[in-house]
């Protein structure tokens, strides 16, 4: 097959040389043209063509770091010189990972690859390791909770690796889901139960990862467990030393809006059902033994140890799931919404556990009542479950999302948890008005533009148009915004202001990234081995990506890509067979695989 | 009324400056921000959507773009980086070619070497017209009374007359406008009277360009204050020109010039060089979003008038220090640059001097209209049966 390549460059080149790259691929078989356009703009329709007619091209590859910015282009021109437009063929060097110090022999291979008309992954990655039958996953949100049940069942070996005190993640604190306002936790907590009672499952709370080594197959990983300071066996879940406590800290699960102790257990339901204590708080760790102490001695199992220290743990596993999830952007940044400023200006976890019926106001959704601490002596504003109920709540979509300063990417799920919260102040709060400002409407699930227009004929006034912003006008906070659909500059009067934040990786995915070799895009998730292809694999063999760690998603697809991670382990496990490591096989090795594979 | 599409016309209007208008997705952030929009003139996101779909001639009525004095807040606002603060200037840019019937402008605008080449020779003919002028007559070391060099009556009908060339120029381009905006783009009814009623407008936005205070907001930097330092530099101008046009015979005469003279030329002068230089030097540092991109026309303008203000000083000083024959050279010079900047107004930025208080005084009269509209149709309900 005539094969054209062309190098449409940007500008970041990193450590790779196009001309020496361009010269070898000039060598490969069946190549009649190479050509370096190093393009910023789109190239000219008629100039591809031409070249395209002249060298009477059947496949083009077009090489770079985002060679599918160019495709349209070439595809037109493909078709106007009256070829096959399927044979135009993407050597992407920014997603098959060609940097780092064989950056060079990786991009000639990718370039390879796409004239034989092979895909990179299928001729790049070795098989055929033996595989430890254990498997770790880090994360122990819905994704964690699915995989692991998914492989446990199956007879093998989880090691589930959690940083907090209890299993659950972020779902564990939604109240409904969308779009079947499902409520979460009837979802979520039989499989918490079942995770903390299945024999093949060993739960590791407050547990890091700090160090992984070995080859795919075969992995040791040292896990420093933090000493919870109860123990978890004994534990009956009384609540007698929470009620003695003396210290008060911002509840991490009530995303702030609510007050713990410093032993505590982050909600009813936990796994494992057991309290714990927070050493950053605790007056009688922080004083080293001198204060307090109260809730050791009431205890009546005496499980409570304060003394307790951390520890590690060896293990060896054959392959490792990530699930780390995500967390908010820090919207106080963005100062335009006033967060932190105005006491009703919420993020949308903190919505979420407003309107959560376990929440601090019993689920009633109020705006915050001012209130004298005594401590500090000064007015602090407060949830209260006897608070006003909002005469008038804004929800404005994309903040922080597809915006060019903080995230440029959409985050998927905003505007269907912000539909989902305009139904709930509707149905909740009588004669309320709640105002949407959006930019563009993404219902892109089953059952989501249905959603959206339920939630339309509901009478929420959905106004297309971003709010820019929210200030207060003679005690009342003000939400501006433009009509488009309406042509009018409006301003409502609201008294609750819903921001449905962008969403970014959780802090541990750099560290952890470093640690494993994994590689990140752009944005700072982990990057997939192929996103259509195999999109939980990583390039390092035996590690696996599911749910937010690799891309913002909503639960179904979590919980769709979290078995779909547990079957590629399982597969491995019964096969016997894992695959390598991407980057470890050779030019020469990639090549000679590659002519072996057939193409239709 | 149907209306044209170009779609060429946002790769056309990419050569005034507005590089970024495709990355707008129609948030409204920016005409949320923008302390001039309100419910009759809602910008910059309109005119960003006008120019998306190529409606060159729709956009060729609206007065939007002169209604704003870009402070940029819509484009630190902007999620897509679009810039419209900058889509609005050059929109402004291409608005100046539109209004001016021969195409001068619309050539300077796109080609920063033809509007070079096109100073450059007018200021040597003028050079050699005034060379030519000075040796065949007068004495060099001589700078006015008799047998002077240049004498100020010759120099008085020689400014009349390139300021005649100037006035023709602005005053058809100032009516195609008034055409543009009045006839071919309002769709209602606008009464006689409201012209009269709404004639304060253009001596008050001429005079205190109130809007663009408006626009002034605190910054991280201390020296942030475009509006003083703008009309301090247009009352300046204005004054020179009058001085100049009107007084050159009394500005130029020997030693005993009048006190008024005087005065108003040393204040005209601390607008211009405090303008000028306020302006370069913004230009230069980038602090403020507004002066991040700068078009040619925009170094050209700052400049020719640096160098006209510094020759104007020195010519003076010369003159009062006895030094004739330097006067009489600079003022060469100082003509060769007066020249070509007076010729050149109409078809450059410097025309918004015009436009400007003539936009506010026609958005004052279409929105009297538009609203004496709706209160007619309101108080006159359609009855069905």
């Amino acid at each position: 097959m005539r094969t054209g390549v062309f190098f449409c460059q940007t500008d970041d080149n990193r450590n790779l040389n196009i001309d020496a790259i361009a010269k070898y691929s000039a060598n490969l078989p069946e190549v009649e043209t190479v050509q370096i356009l190093r393009l910023k703009p789109l190239p000219e329709i008629n100039f591809i063509c031409h070249q395209i007619k002249t060298n009477n091209l059947e496949r083009v590859v077009i090489a770079g770091d985002i060679p599918g910015y160019y495709k349209p282009v070439f595809t037109r021109a493909m078709a106007l010189a009256g070829g096959n437009a399927d044979e135009i063929r993407l050597a992407s060097f920014q997603e098959h990972g060609a940097r780092g110090e064989n950056a060079m022999d990786r991009a000639k291979a990718i370039v390879a690859c796409a004239t034989m008309g092979v895909p990179f992954p299928l001729a790049a990655v070795p098989g055929g390791n033996p595989v430890n039958h254990a498997t770790l996953i880090i994360g122990a949100g819905i994704a964690g909770i699915q995989s692991a049940l998914e492989i446990a069942n199956a007879g093998k070996q989880v090691f589930l690796v959690e940083q907090t005190g209890t299993i659950g993640g972020h779902m564990a604190m939604f109240d409904k889901t969308f779009p079947t306002l499902d409520c979460a936790a009837c979802i979520l907590t039989p499989k918490m139960v079942s995770v903390g009672q299945h024999e093949m499952i060993r739960l590791l709370t407050k547990s890091k990862v700090v160090a992984v080594s070995g080859k795919p197959g075969s992995y040791r990983v040292k896990i420093k467990q933090s000493a919870r300071y109860v123990d978890v066996k004994s534990c009956i879940a009384c609540n007698l030393c929470t009620e003695v406590c003396p210290v008060k800290v911002k509840s991490e699960f009530d995303a702030g809006i609510s007050m713990r102790k410093a032993i505590y257990i982050p909600f009813p339901q936990a796994v494992p059902n057991a309290y714990l204590v927070d050493e950053k708080s605790c007056t009688y760790i922080l004083s080293e033994g001198k204060k307090c102490g109260v809730c050791m001695k009431k205890c009546p199992k005496e499980c409570i140890n304060l003394n307790e220290t951390d520890h590690t743990i060896d293990i060896e596993v054959g392959n490792i799931i990530l699930a780390t999830g995500y967390e908010l952007l820090d919207v106080s940044k963005i100062e335009q919404y006033k967060y932190g400023i105005f006491p009703n200006v919420l993020t949308s976890i903190e919505f979420e556990r407003l309107t959560n019926a376990s929440g601090t106001t019993g689920g009633r959704i109020v705006t915050k009542t001012k209130r004298f601490n005594k401590k500090t002596e000064k007015d602090e504003w407060i949830f209260s479950p006897e608070g006003i109920p909002p005469r008038s709540v804004a929800l404005i979509h994309c903040v922080g999302s597809r915006n060019k300063k903080y995230n440029p990417y959409c985050s998927r799920v905003c505007c269907m948890y912000s539909l989902k919260f305009a139904h709930l102040i509707k149905e909740k709060v009588p004669n309320v008005t709640v105002y949407e400002f959006y930019i563009d409407m993404r219902a892109f699930g089953k059952g989501y533009e249905e959603f959206a227009e339920r939630i339309k004929q509901e009478g929420t006034f959905i106004v297309r148009g971003h709010s820019a912003s929210v200030e207060m006008k003679d005690d009342q906070m003000v939400v501006r915004g433009e009509d488009i659909f309406n042509d009018k500059l409006v301003e409502f009067k609201v008294d609750m202001v819903v921001l449905a934040v962008g969403l970014i990786p959780s802090p541990g995915t750099e560290e952890l990234s470093r640690m494993l070799g994994i590689q990140r895009d752009t944005d700072g998730w982990f990057s997939e081995l192929d996103y259509n292809g195999s999109p939980t694999d990583t390039d390092k063999g035996g590690i696996y990506v599911a749910g937010m760690c690799q891309a913002p998603k909503d639960i179904p697809d979590t919980v769709a890509q979290a078995a779909a991670v547990a079957a590629g382990v399982l597969g491995s496990l019964t096969s016997g067979k894992g695959l390598g490591h991407m980057s470890s096989l050779t030019l020469s090795e990639i090549e000679a695989k590659a002519k072996t594979i057939h193409t239709i | 009324m149907s209306v044209r599409v170009n779609p060429m016309f946002i790769d056309d209007l990419d050569r005034f400056g507005a590089e970024d208008v495709q990355l707008c997705y129609q948030c409204g952030d920016c005409s949320t921000v923008c302390p001039h929009a309100d419910e009759v003139y809602k910008f910059p996101r309109k005119s960003m959507r006008l120019l998306q779909m190529g409606l060159e001639q729709k956009l060729e009525t609206t007065l939007e773009p002169w209604l704003c004095y870009y402070c940029g807040q819509c484009s630190e606002q902007c999620p897509r980086e679009a810039d419209p603060g900058e889509t609005m200037m050059s929109l402004r840019r291409w608005l100046i070619s539109r209004y001016d019937f021969t195409g001068i402008a619309r050539q300077f605008f796109k080609s920063r070497i033809t509007e070079i080449i096109a100073i450059i020779s007018i200021a040597l003919l003028t050079g050699a017209f005034l060379l030519f002028y000075g040796l065949s007559g007068g004495n060099i070391h001589i700078y006015d009374g008799d047998g002077a060099f240049l004498p100020s009556p010759f120099i008085h009908k020689f400014d009349l007359s390139v300021g005649g060339i100037l006035a023709v120029f602005l005053v058809l381009n100032a009516i195609r406008m008034w055409y543009f905006v009045m006839i071919k783009g309002t769709t209602f009814a606008v009464p006689w009277w409201l012209y009269i009623t709404e004639i304060y407008q253009l001596p008050w936005h001429f005079l205190t360009q109130k809007r663009y205070s408006e626009c002034e907001r605190k910054r991280e930097h201390k020296f942030y204050m475009p509006w003083i330092i703008h009309l301090g530099l247009m009352l300046g101008y204005v004054t020179m020109l009058v001085l100049v046009m009107v007084f050159i015979e009394q500005l130029q005469a020997g030693p005993e010039i009048r006190w008024q003279v005087h005065i108003f030329g040393y204040l005209a002068t601390i607008g211009l060089i405090t303008g000028t230089v306020y302006f370069i030097r913004s230009r230069f540092k980038k602090h403020y979003i507004q002066y991040k991109k700068s078009h040619g026309t925009d170094w050209v303008f700052v400049v020719l008038l640096f160098i006209i203000v510094l020759t104007g000083i020195a010519q003076h000083i010369f003159h009062r220090t006895g030094l004739y024959e330097w006067a009489n050279i600079t003022y060469v010079i100082h003509l060769m640059s007066v020249v070509p900047w007076l010729l050149r107004m109409p078809f450059s930025k410097w025309s918004h001097l015009i436009y400007r208080p003539l936009a506010m005084y026609l958005a004052a009269i279409r929105r009297d209209a538009l609203v004496r509209q709706v209160t007619i149709i309101n108080s006159n309900p359609v009855v069905v049966k």
